[in-house]
């Protein structure tokens, strides 16, 4: 699988096999994820091995993960080396936002899979390495397909798993997609500035997240105008630090 | 609909195993998926009945699913409630925080071949 980098892509496999005569019934009791949970275990120690965290974005498409992305540069770039590894469907677009604000960026186009899986991410992260500045990189950001359900199933190797809620899509998503967030560290609500204009409860909405998983770090905030941006800059620059000491 | 994805990865497995088996016929597959792992079980047959349709190896095997129960913990009083559906919360003490624990495997568990 990976030839850019020799490192070795692991067998996964301990199954137990009872022999009996033809036919036979075998116990198996191995994970379908098994596959791309040992490949994502590979891509986070590779991570590590960079001295990067990694952070992997989920949300609808259009809850702000791109904008999110392009404000964070703007404020943290000149501090922290970022770098991004882009998943979509179709299309360079996000890339191209991303390319424009300098930072190392590839675009990962999954031709019609509706998630990123560490496979993906595995050779992304090897071609973000081969662009400038791609192999020095203390923040990585992972934006997943826009989807809520299934990239919520895959490990990509991530440290954080961060779902974004934006104000328009409405307060009911962690009840109504709750994998996204049983499996997430940090929960983004976006685009707070539209609060006026739509009934989002936000107080409600972070209650119902928090019932699903009480673990949670809830941050509500506007990337665009700013207001309460300044905690999420501040908690990646914490995390960095934090990775950096170790 | 990453459970296509799903039985992909559920094929591969099942083709390793016959080849480490010598079998050249999966007659029945027993999969466990619980509630939490995000998959849809209609989803995932579904899938199972267009891809296995592909594949003289798995063509006409029973799929047998399990689906077992969560167990939720109380953040406050630490009970352990093993239940189908979520409380809305914890019959001790009233407590709505509980953290479910399992409940999110997608296991292969047991195939008969020949």
């Amino acid at each position: 699988m990976c030839d850019s980098c020799g490192c070795h892509v692991p067998t996964e496999h301990d199954h137990n096999h009872h022999s009996h005569s033809s036919p036979k019934t075998v116990d198996v009791h191995t994970s379908l994820l098994a596959a791309n949970d040992a490949l994502a275990k590979l891509n986070r120690e590779h991570f590590e091995a960079m001295g990067a965290v990694a952070i992997n974005l989920i949300s609808s498409p259009g809850s702000g993960k791109t904008t999110l992305l392009e404000h964070t540069i703007e404020k943290l770039g000149g501090d922290i080396k970022i770098g991004v590894i882009e998943g979509d469907i179709e299309t360079e677009r996000d890339a191209d936002r991303i390319r424009a604000k300098g930072v190392p960026v590839i675009q990962l186009t999954t031709g019609g899979a509706c998630h990123l899986d560490a496979a993906m991410t595995h050779k992304g992260v090897h071609l973000l390495e081969k662009q400038p500045g791609g192999d020095k990189i203390d923040l990585l950001f992972i934006e997943n397909v826009g989807n809520l359900v299934c990239p919520a199933t895959f490990d990509l190797g991530e440290h954080k798993r961060v779902v974004l809620v934006s104000v328009p899509e409405g307060p009911d998503k962690p009840a109504k997609y709750p994998k996204a967030f049983t499996s997430s560290d940090i929960f983004l609500i976006t685009k707070t500035d539209l609060l006026p204009y739509f009934d989002f409860p936000v107080p409600e909405c972070k209650a119902e997240a928090l019932h699903l998983n009480p673990q949670l770090i809830v941050m509500d905030f506007s990337s665009t105008t700013g207001v309460g941006f300044e905690v999420w800059l501040q908690y990646l620059r914490d995390l960095v630090k934090e990775v950096k000491r170790k | 609909m990453h459970e296509i994805s799903l039985v992909q990865a559920m094929l591969q497995q099942l083709s390793d195993l016959a080849v480490q088996n010598q079998a050249t016929k999966i007659i029945k597959i027993t999969m466990e998926i619980g509630q939490m792992s995000g998959v849809v079980v209609d989803s995932f047959r579904f899938g199972f009945e267009v891809l296995s349709g592909n594949d003289d190896l798995v063509r006409g095997a029973e799929l047998v699913i399990i689906t077992p129960p969560v167990t939720y913990r109380c953040t406050q009083c630490s009970h352990s409630e093993i239940t189908a559906a979520k409380p809305d919360c914890c019959p001790q003490c009233q407590e709505v925080f509980l953290i479910p624990e399992g409940g999110d495997d997608l296991i292969l568990q047991q195939v008969e071949m020949e």
